[in-house]
C-alpha cells in the first residue's frame, strides 16, 4: 500500500504563515471603491436586456465585459451563470444524446447540462454566454438555438432568464467567423469599448457604479404612442428601409434594417422613452438594431418630430418656443416659411414676421437670412410691410454685406 | 469691506464684432450651400484667449474678437469653412484613436496633429469664392503630395520642423482632441451631444448625395463615405475564405460522424469529436496587363496567409494563371514558387474551368481580378470568393464607342474590394495597407511575379 507523507513545518502559532501575509496583501489590492458614473453603454445594455432582445456585445477580449455582467445581474437581483462558449461542445447547448435500453421504441432523449437545469430551478437569471466567437462552428450553431428559441435540448429557458452573448469582433477572432444575415437579424449589437479614464481610476481603487435606467410607469402609454408615431412616421417617408438585405461584404454580419429589426427598434425606442435616458444611449441601440445607416435617419428624423409644428407657430407667434441650436432653429423657421408658402394669408404672413422678429432676439441674425428673404418674397403687393420688419434691419444689412464680398470674389477670379 | 469684487481691466475695451463674423458666415454659405447645417449648428463664444478661431469637438466655436477685427470677410469666410471642416471631417476622434495606437501624446503630436488635419483641409477647400489666405498651411511646404488623409501625412513627415514654426497654430480640441484651458469641456452649455453631432453630418452628407452636382468631387467621396466606413480588406478577404473553407468540408469542428475519445468514459452518452479537414482552396489570378505586379504580389500573399491560417497543408492551395486562357495548375508550397505568366485579355471563365477539372476538385475558388472580364453564366459547383482590385470608375460617356463598362461579379460570390490604400475617413486603423507585402517583394523569389510577365 502506498502512504503518502505530508512533514509539516513546526511554526509558531502566534507568527501568521507566508501565505496568509500573502493573502492579506491580496485582500488589500481587491478592495476598492465605487463612484456614481453615468456610462452609455451600460445603460444600452440594460435597456436591451430589460426589453428582453438578445443582445450581442462585441468587443476584444479583456475589457471588463464580465465584470460589467456581474454588476447588472446584481442591479436587476437576477443569479448571473456565465458560459464560456468556447471549452464547450455542441451537445452542452443542444442536449447529450443518450441512447437508452430501447432506443427505437423510446427515442434518444438529449439531456441538458447541469447549469441549464439549475436556470430552470431557479427560474430566474442572467444567463451570459461568452466567447461566442471562438467556439467551433457547431457549438455557435447549438448556441444560438439557446438564444433565439430559448432552449437547451428538451429543456425550455423560463421566460424571466435575460440572456446575453459575447464575441470578439472579427478582426480579432481567431476564425473569422462572422453572422449570417437572418442571425445578425434577431441580435442587438453592442460594441464594447473600454474608456480609458474608468480603467485608470478603476486601478487605482474607485470603480464606476453606474446607475441603471429605470422604467417610469406613468410615462408607458406615452413611450408606446410616441414610438408606433415615429416608427411608423418614419417608415412612411422611407419605404425603402423598410427591408434592405446587406449587400456589400462590409454589411455582413451586421444589424439590418427588417420588418423585424424595425419592430425590435419599436420596443427598444419606447423602452427607452419610458427610461428617459439620452439620446446618445437611444443610438448606440437604434444604430445597433437597424444598422448605422437606416439607425441614424431614424434618429434624424426623431430630431425633425421634435421641432415646433409650423402651424401653431403661426397661430400663436408671440408664444413661439424655438430650438436653441442654430441649424435647427433655421430649420423650424424654413419650416414655418413654407407653411406660409402653402396657404398664404395677411394674417399668417405677418405672423410668420413675429416669430422671425422673435428668433432674432436670441439668435445670430445670419440664421435668419434665408428665411427672412423668402418670407418676403411671398408678399401680396396690397400687404403692407409690418412694423417689425425694421428689427430685422440687421439681418437685411448683413444679407448685403455678404451678398457684396460673393461678389468681389466672384469678380476678383 | 466693499460689496463687490475689485475687477481687472485687463482685457481690450470693445466687443466681438458679431456682425461682420455672421456676415462672414453668410458668405460661406452662400458659397457652399451644402455645408450650411453645420455651419449654422456652431454656436459661438467670444473668447481672448483664444488666437484665432478654432473649434472644441462639442462643436462651439471660439472667436478671438482682435481676429475678427483685422481679418477681411471674405477670409472670416474661409476660416469658418476650414473650422466646420475639421469637425465633419471628425479630426478629433481621428487623431485620438491615431494617439492611441502610436501612442504619442503631449503638446508636441497635438500640434503635429493639427498640422496634418490642416493639410488634409487645406488642399481642396479653396477657391470659388472662398481665397486661400497666404499664411494657410498646405502640404506643399513640405514637399509632400496634395489629396491625402491626416494620417497619412502624420504617417509620412515628421513634421516637426514645420511645427517650430507654426507654433501658433491652434484650431481647437476639434481638430486633434486635446482639451484647450479655454474650452467650456463636455458639460458646458451649447454643446453637442455624440448623437447630435452624427446628425448633423448626416444631414450634411445627405444634402450633399441629394444633389451631388453642387459639391466638389472631395466632398462627393466624404460623403459617400462618412457613414460607409470600408473595412480593411484584408480581413474581408480572410473572412471570406475561412467562412467558404468552413462551411465546405470544414476546418475543424466537432461532428458526430466520429464518435469522442471522452465517450469511453461516459458509456452511454454520444459525444462528439474535433475533427480537422484541410480545405482544398484553388486560386484564379487574372494576370492580364490591366492588373498590376504589386496587387498581385499583394494579393497571393495574403491568399497564402490565409490558407496557412486555416489549415492548409502543403499542396491545398493551388494557383491558375489566368489571361485569355487558363495557364496551369501549380500546387502552392511556398510564396516564392508561384510563377505567374500572361498578359494581355482576360477571360476568367476558362480560369473557372479549369479549376473545376482539376484533381482534387477545389472546394474553395477564389478569383482575384479587376473584374474586367465575362463572368461564368451558371454557379460553379464550389464557393467563390472574389477578390476585386479596385479601379476608378471612369465617367459614362455614351457618345464615345470605346466606352465599356464591365460586368458585375455575379450574385453567387462573395465579393471583397481590394485597395492598395485605405481612403477612408472614419478608420479605425488608418495606414498604408500592403507595406509588408512590398517588403515580401523585395524578396529573391517573389521577382519571378514580374519577370514571367510579358
Amino acid at each position: 500500500m502506498n502512504s503518502i507523507s505530508v512533514s509539516i513545518p513546526d511554526l509558531p502559532t502566534d507568527e501568521p504563515t507566508p501565505l496568509a501575509i500573502a493573502d492579506d496583501l491580496l485582500s488589500l489590492l481587491k478592495t476598492s471603491t465605487t463612484e456614481p458614473r453615468s456610462d452609455e453603454q451600460l445603460e444600452a445594455l440594460s435597456i436591451a436586456v430589460a426589453a428582453d432582445l438578445p443582445v450581442l456585445l462585441w468587443g476584444e477580449p479583456g475589457i471588463g465585459k464580465t465584470a460589467v455582467l456581474t454588476q447588472l445581474a446584481a442591479s436587476l437581483e437576477l443569479p448571473l451563470t456565465t458560459v464560456i462558449a468556447s471549452v464547450h461542445e455542441p451537445s452542452d447547448f443542444s442536449g447529450l444524446p443518450i441512447v437508452g435500453d430501447d432506443p427505437e421504441q423510446r427515442g434518444v432523449p438529449m439531456a441538458p447540462p447541469r447549469w441549464a437545469v439549475e436556470l430552470v430551478k431557479a427560474g430566474r437569471g442572467l444567463l451570459f454566454l461568452d466567447e461566442l466567437s471562438t467556439a467551433t462552428p457547431a457549438v455557435q450553431a447549438a448556441l444560438l438555438r439557446v438564444v433565439l428559441e430559448r432552449r437547451v435540448g428538451a429543456l425550455r429557458l423560463p421566460p424571466d432568464v435575460r440572456i446575453v452573448a459575447a464575441a470578439n469582433p472579427r478582426a480579432s477572432a481567431a476564425d473569422g467567423w462572422d453572422l449570417t444575415p437572418p442571425l445578425a437579424n434577431r441580435f442587438v449589437h453592442l460594441h464594447w469599448a473600454h474608456d480609458q479614464e474608468v480603467v485608470v481610476r478603476g486601478l487605482g481603487g474607485v470603480w464606476p457604479r453606474a446607475e441603471l435606467p429605470s422604467l417610469d410607469r406613468e410615462r408607458l402609454p406615452e413611450a408606446v404612442s410616441f414610438a408606433r408615431r415615429a416608427i411608423c412616421g418614419f417608415l412612411t417617408v422611407r419605404p425603402k428601409l423598410i427591408h434592405q438585405l446587406p449587400g456589400a461584404e462590409t454589411q455582413r454580419g451586421r444589424a439590418w434594417p427588417s420588418p423585424r429589426s424595425w419592430e425590435a427598434a419599436m420596443t427598444l425606442l419606447a423602452f427607452a422613452t419610458a427610461a428617459r435616458v439620452s439620446r446618445d444611449v437611444l443610438a448606440l441601440l437604434i444604430r445597433g438594431v437597424v444598422g448605422d445607416g437606416a439607425g441614424i435617419e431614424l434618429l434624424a428624423h426623431l430630431d425633425r418630430m421634435e421641432l415646433p409644428d409650423p402651424e401653431s407657430l403661426l397661430a400663436d407667434p408671440t408664444a413661439a418656443h424655438l430650438p436653441v441650436r442654430g441649424d435647427l432653429r433655421r430649420a423650424a423657421l424654413e419650416a414655418m416659411v413654407s407653411a406660409v408658402q402653402s396657404r398664404p394669408t395677411r394674417q399668417r404672413w405677418e405672423a410668420a414676421w413675429v416669430v422671425l422678429a422673435q428668433a432674432l432676439e436670441t439668435s445670430a441674425a445670419d440664421l435668419l437670412v434665408t428665411p427672412a428673404t423668402a418670407l418676403a418674397e411671398l408678399r401680396h403687393e396690397d400687404w403692407e410691410v409690418p412694423d417689425t420688419i425694421e428689427q430685422l434691419s440687421e439681418v437685411v444689412s448683413i444679407t448685403q454685406r455678404a451678398s457684396q464680398s460673393v461678389r468681389t470674389m466672384g469678380a476678383s477670379r | 469691506m466693499t460689496d463687490t469684487p475689485p475687477t481687472l481691466h485687463t482685457g481690450p475695451t470693445h466687443r466681438l464684432d458679431t456682425a461682420k463674423l455672421l456676415t462672414a458666415r453668410m458668405h460661406a454659405v452662400k458659397v457652399r450651400p451644402y455645408l450650411a447645417d453645420a455651419l449654422f449648428a456652431l454656436h459661438v463664444v467670444e473668447d481672448w484667449a483664444v488666437p484665432t478661431m478654432a473649434v472644441d469637438m462639442h462643436w462651439r466655436c471660439y472667436v478671438s474678437p482682435g481676429f475678427v477685427d483685422r481679418t477681411p470677410v471674405e477670409e472670416l469666410a474661409g476660416v469658418w469653412v476650414h473650422e466646420v471642416c475639421h469637425l465633419l471631417r471628425d479630426h478629433h476622434g481621428r487623431s485620438q484613436r491615431y494617439a492611441a495606437e502610436h501612442g504619442e501624446h503631449g503638446p508636441g503630436e497635438r500640434l503635429r496633429h493639427n498640422i496634418a488635419a490642416d493639410f488634409e483641409i487645406n488642399d481642396d477647400i479653396y477657391g470659388d469664392g472662398l481665397p486661400q489666405p497666404t499664411d494657410a498651411i498646405v502640404p506643399s511646404l513640405m514637399g509632400l503630395p496634395e489629396g491625402l488623409l491626416m494620417e497619412q501625412y502624420l504617417n509620412r513627415a515628421s513634421l516637426s520642423d514645420l511645427a517650430r514654426d507654426l507654433a501658433w497654430l491652434e484650431c481647437g480640441s476639434g481638430a486633434d482632441g486635446h482639451q484647450r484651458p479655454w474650452e467650456l469641456g463636455p458639460d458646458g452649455a451649447n454643446g453637442l451631444t455624440r448623437q447630435q453631432r452624427d446628425a448633423v453630418r448626416f444631414r450634411v452628407a445627405e444634402g450633399i448625395n441629394g444633389r451631388p452636382g453642387t459639391a466638389p468631387d472631395g466632398w462627393r467621396r466624404w460623403a459617400q463615405r462618412v457613414f460607409h466606413q470600408p473595412q480593411p480588406w484584408r480581413h474581408l478577404l480572410g473572412a471570406a475564405v475561412r467562412s467558404a473553407v468552413g462551411t465546405a468540408g470544414g476546418s475543424q469542428n466537432h461532428s458526430y460522424r466520429r464518435p469522442s475519445r471522452r465517450a469511453a468514459g461516459v458509456p452511454k452518452v454520444v459525444l462528439p469529436r474535433l475533427v480537422r479537414q484541410p480545405p482544398k482552396v484553388c486560386v484564379v489570378i487574372d494576370t492580364s496587363g490591366s492588373v498590376s505586379d504589386t496587387e498581385l504580389g499583394i494579393a497571393l500573399v495574403e491568399v497564402a496567409a490565409i490558407s496557412r491560417a486555416v489549415g492548409g497543408r502543403r499542396g491545398s492551395v493551388s494557383v491558375i494563371s489566368c489571361d485569355a486562357a487558363a495557364g496551369v495548375a501549380a500546387p502552392l508550397c511556398q510564396e516564392e514558387d508561384i510563377e505567374l505568366i500572361g498578359g494581355g485579355g482576360t477571360d476568367l471563365r476558362s480560369g473557372f474551368a479549369r479549376a473545376m477539372s482539376s484533381r482534387p476538385r477545389p472546394e474553395v475558388v477564389v478569383a482575384l481580378t479587376d473584374g474586367h472580364t465575362p463572368w461564368p453564366a451558371t454557379q460553379p459547383p464550389c464557393k467563390t470568393v472574389v477578390g476585386l482590385f479596385r479601379r476608378p470608375v471612369p465617367a459614362v460617356d455614351e457618345d464615345n464607342p470605346h466606352y465599356y463598362q464591365p460586368d458585375p461579379p455575379p450574385p453567387w460570390a462573395r465579393v471583397v474590394t481590394i485597395g492598395l490604400v485605405l481612403r477612408t475617413l472614419q478608420h479605425r486603423q488608418p495606414r498604408v495597407i500592403g507595406v509588408e507585402a512590398f517588403d515580401m517583394l523585395q524578396q529573391p523569389g517573389f521577382s519571378g511575379v514580374a519577370q514571367h510577365r510579358r
